[in-house]
């Protein structure tokens, strides 16, 4: 049943919120319900192998787990994310950071990600879900070009060597 | 001279005390002796230092005669064995020992009488305690002796007497007041109501006469309150419980208190009877005033009529609290009863009885499985109505209706009963519908606002029963039948998403655009549960009024196109915004391609007309009118389901199909299409030639009767909802919580029950159909999924299965 409806009650307090942005006073309380309500698209979505839940009773820290994408070097590894939701959210992106060490071209060995949604191509659009999506697809399809991690953007043309290091130094 | 005198005075000493005392006990009056010689012979008697003596030996003889003659002669007289049988010759033998009593005594009762106006007068410096105290002294004596122990007999015959008086003098008060109607002769009843005994020897005037008397000699004797008091007592109790046996048992329409006020007013004309003599008798004594005496009398009577007000009282409340499940039930019609409940439980100390009793019939008669949902909803309406009539304090109201609330959270379809009828669907309760339409309704959010603006004056503090738990106080005891429905489940959003499918499921059915009905009730809701709770009802009730204009739009423009485009079969949609309705059930059904194809058409139009838009289509949902023509027969305007549509229309094609092939084409499981085909096994439209195989019957003349074994009737999807089930939705909702707590145990590794709990609580927005879970709810939740190893627990901390990693 796609419908096109939208609640009026959301679309008019968004709009509310665009035009609040400048101020920069995003009311906490709209924010603590985009991210109640992101939090329940993510469960109903039951997808597999991404996965996140608020760490404690602060709903703008949240942990996230991936799994490593069938038929990429990441099978079987499962690497766990931290995401700080700005107060400014969901005009401002959160900041993501791989917990579990990755070895990864995109990633450097503090567990910055470099990944452009979370940077200038960052939209308010885009929610926890897509933001795992990406970093999953991230794993199997790295961007070679602006690599963190030299070593590992050197080693990525080589799959075996590079599956072969991975699993060596991957640590849960 | 002087040996003279004193030979004079040691004579006449002995002969002064005869002359006194003769003067004292003689038995007849006048008495023998003359004042004069009385008085001197008492000079005598005092002078000598005599006269102290007097008083003292009269008081010794009577005591002696009582003894030994007087008291053996009464319960002789009382129990001669020869009127043993009869009651009128017991009355007689009754009033007879009473009299010789009297007779016994009465030498002495004047010798006392006489003393005491000596001692009064102080005749030759006699001193004493004066006539009243003589007497007082004289009458506790009697009774002493008399009724130290009376056997049993005494009381039996009082009581029977009385009794026997009692009916005769009410008979003779209904006589009174049905004087004119000349029936109560006719009646050719040849007992007396009286005294019961043949008309030709009623005896009710002499019981009459009988009592009179022996109320004078009692209370000549001073033993009328002795003797009596237990016997009326006793008939009064009895009588009041056989009255109310009588009357009031199972008779809630009628009030009885003004009833039983007139009758107490007989009753008490009866008594006066009893205890006329006492004014009467006083009267004639030496007690100072008339204004007195009255004052004596009504007082007696006036203790009378209180301790019967207050036996009343007790019965009556004692019978009702029997009844009151009864009573409750029976509210309205039983309002005359709750009032005089509530005016006697305020003069009695029951209401914890009264809690206790209804508590425990609520257990019993209504909170069972067999009772239906609504009529537990329909007493518990009554019981509120009658309840805050009985106790506007509404402590009896929340105490004893907790089990009722109780159990009703335990079934399932409370809250559907409730708003079923909130909205007056069912046929049998349809008081909520009216309390819901009533003038001023509260808002639920008001309710809880603290100050209601009353009076401080008229504060009346709880009464002692109420719950200590309820924190709450007597303000927020609401006695509104609805807040107290809705207030069952802690949360009025479960009533407003059950409604939403109730409502859904009422515009899915009719299918005719018609919301008068729905829009008012929407209104009505609004005012209890505020606008913002029922803005999804309003958005599907504008969805019907869109459809109606869409359809009209889109069969407008289809009428101008060409004969040849226009649509094969005419379709009218119902335009749903999927967002806002409840989720509709999905049952999986291909439609022919003449339907398909009209169904794509509507689409193309709608998106014309509604860009960015467009619909999806719930195939089997919806009705679908059709005729059948057959070889020699049609069947015309047969409204059916589109399943059923859809089959037929596939029988129009090939005249023969295998089900397992026509449930491929549908994509329909077998077992639900040879379902849905046994309607038309019914209408004699298609047979079944072989198992498995159907086919068309185009001649009636060849249609053999359907055998029985294959009169299926599809019946157990035909009434039921649209939309899904209760049980249905708690399926859902506890698949959402399984999906929370996997991802928590997924990201933050273990957890402990209460974390988990607290968590839940935290996160998962409690939106619609989604309640909270209570702990202990939880932790079976949980332990179910330890069992189908989808969850371990080690040392209370639950994670997930390595294996699922």
């Amino acid at each position: 049943m796609a419908s096109q409806n939208l609640d009026p009650a959301a679309a008019s307090s968004t709009a509310a919120l665009k035009g609040n942005e400048t101020a920069g006073s995003v009311s906490k309380g709209s924010v603590s319900k985009r991210l109640q309500q992101e939090l329940m698209t993510l469960m109903m979505s039951g997808d597999k192998g991404i996965s996140a839940f608020p760490e404690s009773d602060n709903l703008f820290k949240w942990v996230g787990t991936i799994d490593g994408a069938q038929g990429t070097v990441y099978e079987g590894l499962r690497y766990k994310l931290s995401l700080e939701f700005p107060s400014g959210y969901p005009y401002n992106a959160p900041r993501v950071n791989f917990i579990t060490p990755c070895f990864h071209p995109n990633v450097d060995e503090n567990g910055f990600i470099c990944l452009d949604i979370l940077k200038e191509k960052w939209s308010a659009l885009y929610d926890v879900r897509s933001i795992l999506l990406s970093i999953q697809s991230l794993l199997g399809e790295p961007n070679n070009d602006s690599p963190l991690n030299s070593a590992a953007a050197e080693l990525w043309d080589n799959q075996e060597a590079f599956k072969a290091h991975l699993h060596t130094t991957y640590k849960n | 001279m002087n040996d003279n005198s004193a030979v004079l005075m040691l004579h006449g000493l002995p002969a002064a005390w005869d002359t006194v005392t003769a003067a004292l006990v003689s038995p007849s009056t006048p008495p023998p002796v003359t004042d004069e010689s009385v008085s001197e012979a008492l000079t005598l008697l005092c002078k000598k230092g005599l006269g102290q003596y007097v008083e003292g030996w009269l008081l010794e003889t009577l005591q002696v005669s009582l003894a030994s003659h007087v008291a053996p002669e009464f319960w002789a007289g009382l129990q001669q064995p020869e009127v043993e049988t009869q009651e009128r010759a017991r009355a007689v033998a009754l009033l007879e020992a009473f009299r010789t009593l009297l007779r016994r005594l009465q030498p002495f009762l004047c010798g006392l009488e006489r003393l005491g106006t000596w001692q009064d007068e102080g005749r030759a410096g006699l001193l004493g305690p004066g006539a009243h105290g003589l007497r007082e002294r004289a009458f506790s004596i009697i009774r002493a002796i008399l009724l130290f122990s009376p056997p049993p007999v005494l009381q039996q015959r009082v009581l029977e007497f009385y009794s026997r008086t009692f009916s005769v003098y009410m008979s003779q008060m209904e006589e009174q007041i049905e004087a004119d109607d000349v029936a109560a002769e006719s009646n050719g009843n040849d007992t007396c109501t009286g005294c019961a005994a043949a008309q030709q020897v009623c005896w009710c005037q002499d019981a009459l006469e009988q009592l009179q008397e022996f109320s004078h000699i009692l209370s000549r004797l001073q033993l009328l309150e002795r003797v009596s008091s237990e016997a009326v007592t006793n008939i009064l109790h009895r009588l009041i419980e056989q009255r109310m046996e009588q009357r009031c048992r199972g008779e809630y329409e009628r009030s009885f208190l003004s009833d039983f006020n007139e009758w107490l007013e007989q009753v008490l004309g009866w008594l006066s009877r009893v205890f006329a003599s006492e004014v009467g008798e006083a009267g004639s004594n030496t007690l100072p005033t008339d204004g007195m005496l009255d004052y004596i009398g009504s007082t007696i009577l006036q203790r009378w009529r209180c301790h019967m007000q207050q036996f009343f009282c007790r019965i009556y409340v004692n019978m009702r609290i029997e009844e009151l499940f009864s009573i409750i039930r029976d509210f309205p019609e039983s309002t005359p009863a709750v009032e005089d409940l509530k005016f006697c439980l305020e003069r009695t100390n029951q209401r914890q009885q009264l809690l206790t009793s209804l508590k425990s019939a609520f257990e019993t008669r209504l909170l069972h499985p067999g009772v239906h949902t609504s009529d537990i909803i329909t007493v518990y309406i009554s019981a509120i109505k009658a309840l805050r009539e009985l106790d506007p304090s509404m402590v009896i109201l929340q105490v004893a209706c907790q089990p009722i609330r109780k159990y009703l959270r335990t079934r399932e379809d409370t809250v559907r009963q409730i708003v079923a009828s909130l909205t007056g669907d069912t046929e049998g309760c349809s008081e909520l519908a009216s309390e819901l339409s009533r003038a001023d309704p509260v808002t639920l959010e008001t309710q809880d606002s603290e100050d209601e603006g009353s009076d401080p004056e008229e504060w009346t503090p709880d009464p002692t029963d109420a719950l200590t738990v309820d924190k709450t106080g007597s303000k927020r005891r609401s006695s509104d039948i609805i807040s107290l429905l809705v207030s069952i489940f802690g949360s009025k959003e479960i009533f407003i998403d059950e409604y939403k499918t109730v409502l859904a499921d009422r515009l899915l059915h009719q299918l005719n655009y018609n919301t008068a009905r729905e829009i008012r009730n929407v209104e009505l809701l609004k005012l209890r549960f505020g606008e913002s709770h029922m803005h999804y009802c309003e958005v599907m009730l504008k969805d019907v009024a869109d459809s109606r204009r869409i359809n009209t739009n889109i069969h407008e423009e289809e009428a101008r196109l060409p004969e040849e485009e226009q649509p094969s079969v005419p379709l009218s949609a119902m335009i749903l915004s999927s967002e806002f309705w409840p989720q509709l059930k999905e049952e999986k059904l291909e439609l022919p391609a003449a339907i398909s194809k009209s169904m794509e058409t509507y689409t193309h139009r709608f998106e014309k007309l509604k860009a960015m838009r467009t619909l999806s289509w719930k195939p089997h949902l919806g009705s679908v009118t059709l005729d059948v023509e057959l070889e020699d027969r049609t069947l015309t305007n047969l409204s059916v389901s589109p399943i059923h549509a859809a089959i037929i229309l596939h029988f129009q094609e090939k005249g023969t199909w295998a089900l397992e092939e026509l449930s491929g084409v549908l994509g329909v499981p077998q077992e639900l299409l040879r379902r849905k085909l046994a309607l038309w096994q019914q209408h004699g439209v298609l047979q079944e030639e072989s198992p498995g195989r159907y086919s068309v019957l185009e001649k009636a003349s060849s249609r053999e009767r359907p055998d029985r074994g294959i009169m299926l009737i599809d019946s157990d999807e035909e009434g039921d909802s649209n939309t899904t089930t209760q049980s249905e939705q708690r399926e859902e909702k506890l698949q959402l919580f399984w999906a929370y707590i996997q991802a928590m145990l997924t990201n933050l590794e273990s957890m402990t029950l209460e974390r988990i709990h607290s968590m839940l609580r935290m996160f998962v927005a409690t939106g619609p159909g989604v309640t909270e879970m209570d702990v202990n709810e939880l932790q079976a939740f949980l332990q179910k999924k330890v069992r189908d190893h989808q969850l371990i627990v080690s040392a209370g901390v639950y994670r997930l299965p390595k294996t699922t990693q």
